[in-house]
């Protein structure tokens, strides 16, 4: 008995005339009360079944062959794809529903909480007297405190946890048989994606829903579902049960991107990264045999003329690969982790106590609001060579931190040193100490770079400022230089940052700031935009800078495991304090504060034999905090 | 230096865009007969013949072939009028535009970029400068200068700039919060080098837009100017002094009224197209509007 | 509710009134600053220089320009607009008769424009990439194209003279008596006063000239509803809509509409404004007796006191308009609404 089974799915999109599959033969099927995972990297094609489904796919894309049939309560198998639109919309919403990933943008600004549930339920045709107390039950199930008090809110009065939340109780009102939860806590903090996956599972229990789960999250994947099918270039290139494909994987793909993902327990090892990154359109549409093969570190002769077939490996675990790479180990990494050598030298950056706050508004009257206090009080100091991590998550003033650092902001109170001099005042001596001192690296290459400067001169823009007139040809050999420090190929020198892919863009933003040679660079979340294989390539040039140029690195992140593979030393923040500082080790053994340890919680550990999501008081601190 | 192929897809889009083609062509004719006008007219703008007036268009009965467009209650050719009145027009459409663009980007970028105190000030400026319809401040500056085709100008430049500078800076706030201009704050450029070689060319697109429709504004301005009597002299031909002589006789020759008509019709609707088209090609997120000249 | 829009529409106008005595000081400024010399414009030929003085002690003209400026202010705020030179009367006289005309000229323009925008701006969108969509866009670009006076000016030649179907000449047709005056409002006066002949004719004068103002605006909503409907279907909550089986009407009329409506209404805020801008010249052609032909008039002769006042009066209504389309704008949008109230 199946609810959802897809049959040799295809999505073609026209490009020039010709027909490029964007999703290839896809195959799967969930049982009533069962969840499939579907895991892939950006332009996978895991998001094309719920568009799909929505009948909204991109201008271009269309249906090429395949099915995808439903099996409703009363034994009717239906063709999703090929169904009449009317008797589609029937279906959805009702024996089918959808948890979206943005959940801010997913309620309609101007309605209330109560008229869009309200609409929803008598869609399903509960009549007008019984609406309220279904949806204050509905939402009690979904853990939100005071139902009552959120019936006359709009959606933007919530945070996106509870949106989240109020979401999933509108998608499990109609009891469905089926549940499509695309990347449902990717737009969440890390606290609240625990409670929301937790939530979002007992439902599904309880209900006994079949569920299909899309996420670029291997790890999440393996603690939510029962079945994971890992996607790459629109193929299922694994498929299997959670346990096997996350422990033992036997796709080379799988392999890497489990290798690629930093632990938050036991030893760290050198991450494995694979070159380059997923082919797009146009590159998919010169590619023949196995589609992983250009990037593959097993691949022979063979591969780049026939696409292989899924292979059985064992009971339900089946691999797209030919049978001689399905053995292949990587050697094994080396076990890093330098201690802090460097602790005798004086520190580059000094922060001490500083603060921001942000007046507020001044109203009609004159009257100045509330004012925001970003950072309560915040100090640290990094010396060089090492890489302190700062982690907090949104609204946390992480990043209000790094802009005091480099001087984007000043300070409402305490002092910035560097080298000792003080630099808490903005003067021209003030700035010539941090250009000569301090880089910063920017979260959004797309926002960070200028889209009308090649890559030379975006990397040597420093040499255009007013004081160092640079010649061409000297920003040029300045630019290869740092193009080849950054590992990015030379023939990119004269592209502009559209024709880059994001791995390249994030370089390219780092190959900028060190074109001063700068002794510490500040980075604001630089990988959390990158998929994961790209990120291990961004993770392993910054500790070769190290090694190289004895460089430091204030590393902010939201991401434990991510601070936990680079740096030495971290802070946690939380509502503009430093709740917790010491060597990373330290606070991953012993954590002190109630908020790290929720933390540390609320990630989901690689063992996946410990439980998670978590119960108890760290439980409790997440309730809260979602 | 060669363009970034970004700027050479946005030179491909416009001159492949059929409402820029259009607009461009309408204007390139109209810009080639205002300056040959001396060559090109059959008669002197002023020459009067009052055996011949109120002729009709040679192509409908009673009209006659040396006057091609017909002639107004003095016996003047209207077609000759009409290329000399597009002198004025097109004079008046390119300073005046560039004069407004010049001054509205100037504090536009100027206030996105330093905020604050000076960012209150314009924007208060803007908004004291909003309250008055466009055509009532246009009346009292002229009242207040005295008439005259260059103040005119001077008039359109003092209202408009605020239309570049209220679209423009708000253009430039989306720019100032990019990381970009953060990251050039980080390498040392100074605020002069920011402005013009971050904030300007990306703000430049709808510079470009809103300057083509800026030029329709000010023949509409004009012309109404003309039509009340104070812009040309009273022995310069100008579209909105043909009007308002014609709207005397508008019941027995209605095509002295119809033609100028025609002629701002045309000349509008060209910068119209021409923007409209500007816009999709360089993707500006601009809202056309033309009804804010009246 | 309504006690909450009323708030905000004290708060809003409480904000207009230091950009009202900016607005004045600058219509001071320019009138006197600049080089015209009302007194030598409005003696008669063969005047001495005795009389030029004598004159302009008369209007005040001879004290510093701050002490006018203040004096004037003074005056203004007691309800006193001073005399008009040319019509030698006072300016607050002149304005209260010509006004009301002005307000029902503006109001029905503002109407027809707005309805017919949001038709054509709802009618676009629902024939999206059809001839029905092609051809109302060809129409919004040539109402664009001719200002509003030119329409006027057409107006009355197509459908005045030559189809003789609407008269286009002053507010009431010849021999038909004005209904006595109750609230100045010529519509509203015939209907207190059951004159329907007046109430039909004042209403047959009204069409061109509302016809000639709604023009301006009409193309202007339907091109900004119809892009923001475009855009508002393809937010999220429209998907989820759909995803949770909404009916497509549902969704337009519900989720998507009020959404698209919001810049639509902005838009009309900043437009209607200008609207009034737009009857100074269709006041004229028409010959109707409002503000903008006073203002044209006292522009012709030199009368700077009535050219003063009616640039003020038409700040005021810009002002006011723009003041209760925000206030409308912040009734819709429930994001503005509790910021406000708060």
């Amino acid at each position: 008995m199946m609810t959802l089974a897809a049959r040799g799915l295809c999505v073609s999109a026209r490009l020039a005339g010709h027909a490029v599959a964007v999703l290839r033969d896809l195959d799967f099927a969930i049982e009533p009360g069962k969840i499939l995972g579907l895991v892939g990297e950006s332009g996978a094609g895991k998001s094309m079944i719920g568009r799909v489904l929505a009948r909204s796919l991109p201008s271009g894309f269309a249906v090429s062959g395949g099915s995808l049939d439903f099996h409703g309560a009363d034994g009717k198998v239906s063709d999703l794809v090929a169904m009449d639109g009317a008797e589609l919309a029937h279906l959805l919403g009702d024996r089918i529903a959808f948890i979206p990933q943005e959940p801010l943008t997913a309620l309609n600004p101007l309605l209330t909480l109560r008229t869009q549930f309200g609409e929803h339920l008598a869609r399903l045709g509960v009549p007008a007297g019984d609406r309220n107390a279904r949806i204050i039950d509905a939402l009690k199930q979904v853990r939100l405190s005071a139902p009552q008090s959120l019936l006359e809110r709009y959606p933007f009065q919530l945070s996106g946890g509870m949106c989240q939340r109020v979401l999933i109780a509108m998608a499990f009102a109609s009891n469905p048989a089926l549940v499509i939860a695309d990347e449902p806590t990717t737009a969440l903090d890390v606290s609240t994606q625990a409670t929301i996956v937790q939530i979002m599972r007992g439902l599904q229990r309880d209900h006994a829903t079949a569920m299909l789960f899309i996420t670029h999250d291997l790890r999440l994947a393996a603690r939510v579902c029962d079945e994971i099918a890992v996607l790459y270039a629109g193929e299922v290139v694994e498929r299997g049960p959670a346990r096997i494909i996350s422990q033992d994987p036997q796709h080379p793909y799988t392999r890497a991107l489990q290798a690629a993902n930093p632990p938050l327990r036991g030893p760290l090892t050198r991450l494995v990264t694979l070159p380059d990154q997923m082919p797009g359109l146009s590159a998919l549409a010169g590619l023949t045999g196995c589609r992983f093969a250009p990037r593959c570190p097993t691949r022979d002769p063979s591969c780049a003329v026939a696409s292989p077939e899924l292979r059985l490996m064992a009971q339900g675990h089946w691999v797209r690969c030919a049978p001689a790479c399905a053995g292949f180990r990587p050697a094994a990494p080396s076990i890093m982790r330098m201690s802090a050598e460097a602790s005798a030298s004086e520190p580059v950056l000094v922060v001490d106590t500083v603060a921001k706050h942000y007046p507020g508004k001044r109203d009609w009257m004159g009257r100045r609001g509330q004012g925001v206090d970003a950072v309560r009080t915040a100090s640290l100091s990094v010396r060089p060579g090492e890489f302190v991590g700062v982690v907090g998550e949104s609204g946390s003033g992480k990043s209000t931190l790094a802009k005091l650092i480099m001087g984007l902001e000043a300070p409402t109170a305490g002092r910035i040193l560097i080298d000792g001099h003080d630099v808490t005042a903005a003067s021209t001596a003030t700035r010539s100490i941090r250009l000569g001192a301090l880089q910063m690296v920017f979260q959004d290459p797309q926002s960070a770079l200028n889209p009308r400067r090649p890559v030379v001169r975006l990397v040597t823009q420093t040499m255009e400022a007013a004081r160092s007139c640079a010649s061409d040809t000297e920003r040029l050999a300045r630019a290869t230089a740092l193009l080849a420090e950054t590992g990015l190929p030379p023939e990119l020198i004269n592209r502009y940052p559209a024709q880059l892919s994001g791995g390249q863009k994030q370089r390219v933003n780092i190959a900028r700031a060190l074109c001063v040679t700068p002794r510490l660079l500040v980075a604001d979340e630089i990988v959390s935009g990158l998929d994961v294989s790209v990120q291990a390539q961004i993770l392993n040039l910054l500790l070769d800078l190290r090694t190289e140029r004895g460089i430091g690195l204030v590393f902010i992140s939201h991401d434990l495991a991510v601070v936990r593979y680079l740096c030495t030393r971290m802070l946690v923040m939380h509502q503009g304090l430093v709740v917790e500082e010491g060597e990373t080790d330290a606070i991953f053994a012993r954590p002190q504060h109630p908020y790290t340890r929720a933390l540390l919680a609320a990630a989901p550990p690689d063992d996946l034999d410990s439980p998670w999501p978590p119960s108890g008081p760290a439980q409790e601190t997440l309730d809260a905090m979602a | 230096m060669s363009l970034s192929p970004r700027a050479k897809a946005a030179w491909r889009r416009c001159l492949t865009n059929p409402r820029v083609v259009t607009g461009g062509v309408i204007i390139g004719l109209m810009a080639v007969m205002a300056v040959l006008a001396p060559w090109l007219a059959p008669h002197d703008p002023q020459e009067q013949d009052l055996l011949a007036t109120l002729l009709p268009p040679m192509w409908s009965a009673g009209g006659e072939g040396r006057f091609p467009f017909g002639t107004d209650t003095l016996g003047r050719c209207i077609a000759s009028r009409l290329m000399y009145g597009a002198r004025i027009a097109l004079y008046v459409a390119v300073v005046a535009a560039t004069g407004a663009m010049i001054l509205g980007t100037l504090l536009a970028i100027v206030a996105a970029y330093f905020g604050g105190w000076v960012d209150w000030l314009i924007s208060r400026a803007i908004e004291v400068w909003m309250a008055f319809p466009p055509v009532v401040l246009a009346l009292i500056l002229l009242v207040g200068l005295g008439a005259g085709v260059n103040k005119v100008i001077l008039a359109i430049i003092v209202i408009d700039w605020t239309r570049f500078c209220r679209v423009i800076r708000s253009e430039a706030l989306v720019v100032m919060v990019r990381d970009y201009i953060a990251a050039a704050k980080l390498a040392g450029f100074s605020h002069r080098q920011i402005m013009l070689k971050e904030m300007l060319p990306a703000v430049l697109p709808l510079v470009i837009t809103m300057m083509s429709i800026e030029m329709g504004i000010a023949v509409i301005v004009e012309a109404i100017m003309s039509f009340v009597g104070l812009s040309v002299e009273p022995d310069v031909p100008a579209w909105g002094v043909m009007i308002a002589d014609a709207r005397q006789t508008m019941h027995q020759a209605p095509w002295g009224v119809v033609l100028p008509v025609g002629a701002i019709f045309l000349a509008v609707l060209a910068f119209n197209l021409l923007g409209d088209g500007l816009r999709r090609a360089l993707d500006t997120r601009l809202v056309l509007g033309r009804a804010e000249a009246a | 509710m309504a006690f909450l829009t009323l708030q905000l529409l004290f708060r809003r106008l409480v904000l207009a009134i230091p950009i009202l005595l900016c607005v004045s000081a600058l219509v001071f400024a320019i009138l006197r600053l600049l080089p015209a010399d009302p007194v030598g414009m409005s003696l008669p030929p063969g005047a001495t220089a005795a009389d030029y003085e004598k004159l302009k002690q008369a209007f005040g003209l001879d004290r510093p320009l701050f002490e006018q400026y203040l004096i004037w202010l003074g005056k203004l705020l007691s309800g006193d607009l001073g005399g008009s030179i040319f019509f030698r009367r006072p300016v607050n006289e002149l304005i209260a008769r010509a006004l009301p005309a002005t307000l029902e000229l503006v109001s029905a323009g503002f109407a027809l424009g707005v309805i017919i925008g949001g038709a054509g701006g709802l009618a676009m969108f629902a024939m999206r990439g059809g001839a029905g969509e092609h051809a109302l866009d060809g129409a919004t670009t040539i109402m664009m194209a001719i200002p509003e006076f030119l329409w006027a000016i057409l107006l009355i030649l197509f459908v005045g003279v030559s189809l003789q179907l609407l008269p286009f000449i002053g507010r009431l047709g010849p021999g038909i008596q004005l209904p006595p005056p109750v609230t100045g409002f010529l519509l509203v006066d015939s209907v207190l006063t059951g004159r329907w002949d007046s109430l039909r004719s004042a209403l047959l004068h009204l069409i061109l000239p509302a016809t000639a103002l709604a023009i301006g605006l009409a193309p202007l909503v339907m091109r900004v509803l119809r892009s923001s409907l475009l855009e508002t279907v393809q937010d999220d909550y429209i998907t989820q809509a759909r995803l949770r089986g909404v009916s497509e009407r549902r969704i337009l009329l519900r989720h998507a509409l009020p959404n698209a409506a919001l810049p639509a209404i902005s838009l009309i805020g900043v437009q209607g404004g200008f609207m009034f801008g737009g009857t100074v010249l269709v006041e004229m052609i028409f010959a109707y007796p409002g503000i903008g032909n006073l203002m044209v008039d006292a522009v012709r002769n030199h009368d700077l006191p009535v050219i003063q006042a009616v640039a003020l009066v038409y700040c005021v209504l810009v002002l006011g308009i723009n003041a209760v389309v925000d206030v409308a704008y912040m009734a819709v949008n429930p994001r503005l609404r509790l910021a406000g109230s708060r």
